[in-house]
């Protein structure tokens, strides 16, 4: 690999780290393929995983925010 | 025939059909340039684009076919669930590169942007050609969705008259797609997600109340249905099935030429990154739609003689209209139907538009017409779109459905081939199209060819590695083979082509 454009800052990208935290828990099904504890009545197979769509989308407007405030700092 | 809901679904259809037309005076331009009509000008903000991305997102098929697999074989029926989950970090972390890149350069399609980078026209000609292979079945199955809840609200299905209702939607389809470009879907877009929105909703909470309840409902599913079979010593069984099918649905969305319009189509790279951050709110409710398959078991709908002949015709694609037509009033039916088929049209329509783009762009004008003009152009694109629609309603209409589906999985193995091309492209200064080509064409091969050992049924091919049996999802096999073969070969082809190091 040759470079011919100079490189923005690895750093500034850590933060999506943080992305990679949904895939580690969806990819451990052991961990979710079980019907107890229950959610009101939905067994823990499916309200865990609908509980990982909102995680998800906590954790990209964090990686979103801290990000524009990199940017705006530099 | 169920008159008040057939009334209202017609009203909601003339309402979008006259939004389609009225589209074309949206943000007025000259709609005989190919990135007005067929991009919509770039210069959709955060809100449209969010709608149009929902739009390619949550497809009619998606409504029908995903609880319907649920209904059917429970727990792996949820794999959309991580695959949504999945899909939000890709977007955030693909998609504004991909805009950033392309926009600059005047790109329409994702080929454009490989004949660039890559300066090969084979190369760009052999990912377009995956793109629009790959979309058209897509495009048919849209109308399977369609068609289901056409024959659910009561109207004959068989011969000419019984097709009449799905062609006039697609012939209406076509005319404001040819008039009003991208302009048509994205404005149609918000009726249709607001449709499904109430519907989703209104299901959630009122069927589950007159069920008596989710406890009720998930204690009338057969306990092997609630959670998937655990692996056995020798393999890994469901799980690495439900896992492969979510990661690789998840890669594979973002390829489809349909996804790259709707990148393409707004304003500035803030819309997408914006839209990638606040995306994932949208996909809570439609990631409810599963839970639908366990109503309709508990509610019994395939024991029941009223939608015989329904279940008789669409299999387990029937339990989510039979569902409704057994829990709402006539007139919610109208609309939660009116949501499902105009739902059929939003992607229909994008979906047609990318095909278009792909066509003009990188065989029309890079082949055969390289001195066409802008408004040639565009006219060639706009006849396109609508050979690609009348293509699609002839498949549905000649052929088995089962070929449509068969076709759209084989779809999904096609389109991620595209992966390494475009990963390599963004990220790294690795430019040897003929290491990719091999790996491409080695990919669509032995993706294909594990389709064909499970006889095109099922995409979930069981890997044996050292005794071990690892089912999982083919595209994700093969394009991991696609992967290494590129990485493999370009530097060794790029040794070859320049025995004096630059």
């Amino acid at each position: 690999m040759q470079d011919e454009t100079p490189r923005t800052d690895w750093r500034r990208y850590l933060p999506r780290l943080l992305l990679l935290i949904p895939f580690l828990a969806m990819v451990w099904v052991p961990s979710y393929n079980r019907l107890e504890p229950k959610l009101g009545d939905i067994p823990f197979f499916y309200w865990y995983q609908l509980a990982w769509i909102l995680i998800g989308a906590v954790l990209i407007l964090v990686v979103y925010l801290i990000e524009g405030e990199i940017t705006r700092r530099s | 025939m169920n008159a008040t809901a057939t009334i209202i679904f017609v009203a909601l259809f003339v309402l979008i059909t006259m939004l389609g037309f009225v589209a074309a005076h949206w943000r007025k331009a000259d709609l005989n340039v190919l990135h007005e009509w067929g991009l919509g000008g770039r210069r959709f903000g955060t809100i449209v684009t969010w709608f149009l991305l929902g739009g390619d997102l949550y497809t009619a098929y998606t409504f029908i076919a995903v609880p319907a697999l649920v209904f059917g074989k429970g727990a792996m029926g949820f794999f959309a669930v991580p695959y949504t989950v999945l899909i939000y970090p890709i977007l955030y972390t693909v998609f504004p590169r991909l805009w950033t890149e392309t926009h600059a350069r005047g790109h329409v399609t994702a080929a454009d942007f490989v004949r660039d980078r890559f300066g090969s026209r084979l190369l760009a000609l052999a990912i377009a050609a995956t793109g629009f292979v790959a979309t058209m079945p897509y495009i048919a199955l849209q109308l399977v969705g369609m068609e289901v809840v056409i024959g659910a609200l009561g109207f004959p299905t068989e011969g000419f008259t019984g097709h009449l209702p799905l062609i006039i939607a697609f012939v209406v389809l076509a005319a404001f797609t040819y008039k009003s470009g991208l302009r048509a879907p994205a404005l149609i877009a918000v009726v249709k997600d607001l449709l499904i929105f109430i519907t989703v909703i209104a299901a959630v909470i009122v069927i589950p109340a007159k069920l008596g309840g989710y406890g009720a409902i998930f204690a009338k599913v057969p306990a092997p249905k609630l959670i998937l079979p655990a692996p056995t010593a020798s393999s890994l069984g469901a799980y690495s099935a439900y896992f492969t099918l979510a990661f690789g649905s998840a890669l594979a969305l973002f390829l489809y030429p349909h996804s790259m319009t709707g990148i393409l189509s707004s304003s500035d790279g803030n819309v997408i990154r914006r839209n990638a951050a606040l995306l994932p709110a949208y996909s809570f409710v439609p990631g409810l739609i599963g839970l639908l398959g366990y109503m309709a078991i508990a509610a019994g709908v395939d024991q029941n003689p009223a939608h015989a002949a329904g279940f008789a015709r669409y299999g387990s694609n029937y339990a989510v209209p039979a569902l409704f037509l057994e829990s709402f009033d006539s007139w919610f039916v109208g609309i939660a139907f009116a949501g499902i088929a105009i739902g059929a049209l939003v992607p229909a329509a994008i979906m047609s538009i990318a095909c278009a783009n792909l066509f003009t762009r990188n065989l029309y004008k890079e082949f055969l017409r390289p001195d066409c003009s802008q408004a040639q152009e565009a006219n060639m694109a706009k006849i396109v779109s609508l050979a690609v629609k009348v293509g699609a309603v002839v498949f549905i209409l000649a052929l088995p459905q089962d070929y449509a589906i068969q076709l759209q999985l084989l779809g999904g193995i096609w389109i991620i081939q595209l992966l390494p091309t475009i990963l390599l492209g963004l990220y790294t200064r690795w430019r040897n199209a003929s290491a990719l080509l091999v790996g491409w064409a080695t990919g669509l091969a032995i993706g294909t060819y594990m389709a064909a050992t499970q006889g095109f049924a099922t995409s979930v091919y069981p890997l044996s590695v050292f005794g071990v049996t690892l089912p999982g999802y083919a595209a994700l096999y093969s394009v991991l083979v696609n992967f290494l073969l590129a990485i493999w070969l370009t530097p060794l082809f790029n040794r070859r082509s320049q025995p004096t190091h630059q």
